[in-house]
């Protein structure tokens, strides 16, 4: 595996997706929603919330906890109805009024909620059996579900008897057992260890494109969504702040909180002072930059704006320089050891920045200027 | 015993010495504690069990032993009546306190200020029987002028037993994790099959041990019923008035007590042992 977990998923990841991208065309919405407003007294928990899911889609909400994603799952289940909802659509028919046990979607709880009282094999065909299905039918898709979370020869255990991930899996089991048109997992992998995270996020990823179900994800870690996710939607204070792909949120966020959020270390304000096709400059404390405007509307001159900066994209001194980068004078400040690497804090004219020195070998023992390509400036709206 | 613990107070130093010896001498006591309130209550109940067999029982000797009392027993079967409707009332009370104690035991949790609810329900449990039975009889037999009988019992006995069941269900319901019932909804469970499916079950030892509890309050109630009974006669009255009477009916008694304690023990035993032992293992 690949020592952050990450890269070796991307790769099936960006197969999945170019899968997905030769069928736009084809693409049938598979989720609907439609101006979904709910308040919880006085809180209000969704501020007029219009999501789509594509058929096969896996799609991530992701926020911090308050942000109403939760609150989202809960009005696609059914167990929680919407103060207001013009449309909830699942495969094309309206289930707004229709009760949480007659739509066509499962969750996988984040405590589980197994029932402690029967078997793994008997939560798992719960689902079934309340259908009426027959006893020899269902005990062969409930057997059928374990093999697949890998869980096949623990059938007859106490749910007492399981690890954390083990519940984790029967949860995972019990939901997609029904074969509904949209699994709903609300933060599923939270309450694991990392090791065992990163292994079941590779594990979803694959169900998703074994059962090409659609898979719509709750989760407040932006690491886990970029791994996973055909699209992220971005929630805020009961908004869907933004919508797209991983790669549209990680490089192109469209808002100072978008881009604190996908982990951009180093933000500024300032005003947008001049605009070209390609670049915007942007003043920050006296100082100009050139980077890339990823506003989510078109930039205006002498707006308010943001300029944003990986710290892994922020050069020192011996690094490869561009006639086009931007330059700032600073001093160097404390360091922070990482483990994998180390981050160097700066203090600059326009204010403390922090950058990541991953090849440790090289560290210059005196800093005096920072620099940063304008492709890795991204200009923002507030 | 002795030799494993003086090395180890050598050893010790002298303030955890101190606390050892506390200990232990704690231990001891609560030991003695323990053996006397056992004795206390199971050495009277197993001298009743011999002394029934004992053809003179208030002499305090045993011998010589006879089943005469036995068979005066078969021979008089006056305690028939009063004992089969103590358990048949016992028995009604225990179906109604279950039902009760249930539906009342979940909504209770559920409810905004649980707490002033349960406080006004237990409350019955601090009244004086004597002042609940007579309130009743004025209730019945004055107010709404009803011949009194066993069905008044038979209300007197659930009013006693109604907040123990309500105990019983609510240390279960107040622990049962809703979360379980939203999750058998989204699987696509009706109202009726999440209360059948996940919440009985969860709920179910509460359930049985309020109607254990109904049953052994009702059977054992003697202060309500003398109030409600009118002229019929449970089987605690009926024994209390054979003792009362100074006749030569109290050694039949011994052995009528005998009897229902080796019938109701073993039954009572092994429904708790199904309860907290087998279904807990499952």
């Amino acid at each position: 595996m690949s020592p952050d977990g990450g890269p070796m998923l991307k790769t099936t990841h960006g197969f999945a997706e170019n899968m997905i991208d030769e069928q736009e065309s084809k693409r049938s919405a598979m989720l609907e929603l439609q101006h979904i407003s709910h308040n919880y007294g006085a809180v209000k928990a969704l501020r007029d919330v219009s999501l789509t899911a594509y058929k096969g889609e896996f799609l991530t909400i992701l926020g911090e906890s308050g942000s109403g994603k939760t609150t989202i799952l809960r009005v696609i289940s059914g167990l929680e109805t919407a103060t207001s909802a013009e449309v909830i659509a699942i495969e094309g028919a309206n289930v707004a009024h229709v009760p949480a046990a007659h739509r066509n979607c499962t969750t996988v709880f984040q405590n589980y909620a197994l029932f402690p009282h029967m078997s793994v094999q008997e939560n798992v065909e719960y689902g079934l059996s309340v259908r009426g299905m027959p006893k020899a039918d269902r005990a062969k898709r409930a057997l059928e579900a374990l093999e697949m979370v890998k869980l096949d020869g623990k059938a007859d255990r106490r749910v007492s008897q399981l690890s954390g991930g083990e519940r984790q899996r029967v949860a995972l089991a019990r939901a997609i057992v029904t074969q509904p048109a949209i699994l709903l997992l609300d933060e599923p992998l939270g309450a694991l260890d990392e090791k065992l995270r990163q292994q079941m996020q590779e594990e979803l990823v694959r169900l998703h494109s074994r059962l090409g179900m659609t898979f719509v994800y709750i989760t407040h870690s932006q690491e886990e969504a970029l791994t996973m996710s055909d699209r992220i939607a971005l929630m805020c204070n009961g908004e869907i702040v933004q919508i797209g792909t991983p790669e549209d949120l990680f490089d192109r966020p469209n808002s100072a909180f978008a881009a604190e959020f996908m982990g951009f270390e180093n933000i500024f304000e300032g005003h947008l002072k001049e605009i070209s096709d390609e670049r915007v400059s942007v003043e920050v404390n006296g100082h100009g930059f050139h980077g890339r405007w990823s506003g989510h509307q078109a930039p205006l001159i002498g707006q308010k704006a943001f300029a944003a900066i990986r710290a892994e994209r922020l050069k020192l001194e011996g690094a490869e320089n561009h006639a086009e980068d931007n330059a700032l004078k600073c001093s160097a400040g404390s360091t922070l050891y990482r483990g994998k690497y180390v981050d160097q804090h700066l203090q600059t004219e326009i204010g403390p920045m922090r950058a990541r020195i991953w090849d440790r070998a090289n560290r210059k023992s005196s800093i005096s200027t920072v620099s940063w390509h304008p492709d890795d400036c991204v200009v923002t709206a507030p | 015993m002795n030799m494993a613990g003086i090395p180890l107070k050598s050893e010790a130093g002298k303030f955890s010495t101190g606390r050892y010896v506390a200990v232990n001498g704690w231990k001891v006591f609560a030991k003695a504690c323990g053996i006397f309130a056992i004795a206390l209550t199971y050495a009277p109940l197993i001298w009743l069990a011999v002394m029934s067999f004992s053809s003179r029982p208030l002499s305090g000797v045993p011998y010589p032993l006879s089943l005469e009392h036995y068979r005066a027993l078969t021979r008089n079967p006056a305690w028939l009546e009063p004992f089969a409707s103590s358990i048949i009332i016992g028995a009604l009370v225990a179906i109604v306190c279950m039902i009760l104690a249930t539906a009342v035991g979940r909504a209770i949790p559920r409810a905004r200020r649980p707490g002033g609810l349960v406080l006004f329900a237990i409350i019955p449990l601090f009244v004086p029987g004597m002042s609940m039975g007579a309130a009743l009889f004025i209730a019945f037999r004055t107010v709404l002028d009803l011949k009194l009988g066993y069905w008044a019992v038979f209300f007197g006995h659930v009013v006693w037993a109604l907040p123990f069941s309500l105990m019983m269900v609510l240390v279960i319901a107040v622990r049962f994790d809703y979360r379980l019932l939203e999750a058998a909804e989204d699987l696509g469970a009706s109202s009726w099959r999440r209360f059948w499916d996940v919440e009985f079950p969860i709920l179910r030892p509460g359930i049985v041990g309020a109607g254990l509890f109904g049953f052994l309050l009702s059977f054992n109630e003697i202060l309500r019923s003398t109030f409600l009974r009118g002229t019929e006669a449970t089987m605690p009255v009926w024994n209390w008035m054979m003792a009362a009477s100074q006749q030569s009916q109290v050694p039949i008694i011994f052995s009528l007590a005998t009897i229902v304690l080796f019938a109701t023990l073993p039954i009572l035993g092994g429904f708790f042992w199904l309860l907290f032992v087998k279904l807990d293992k499952d």
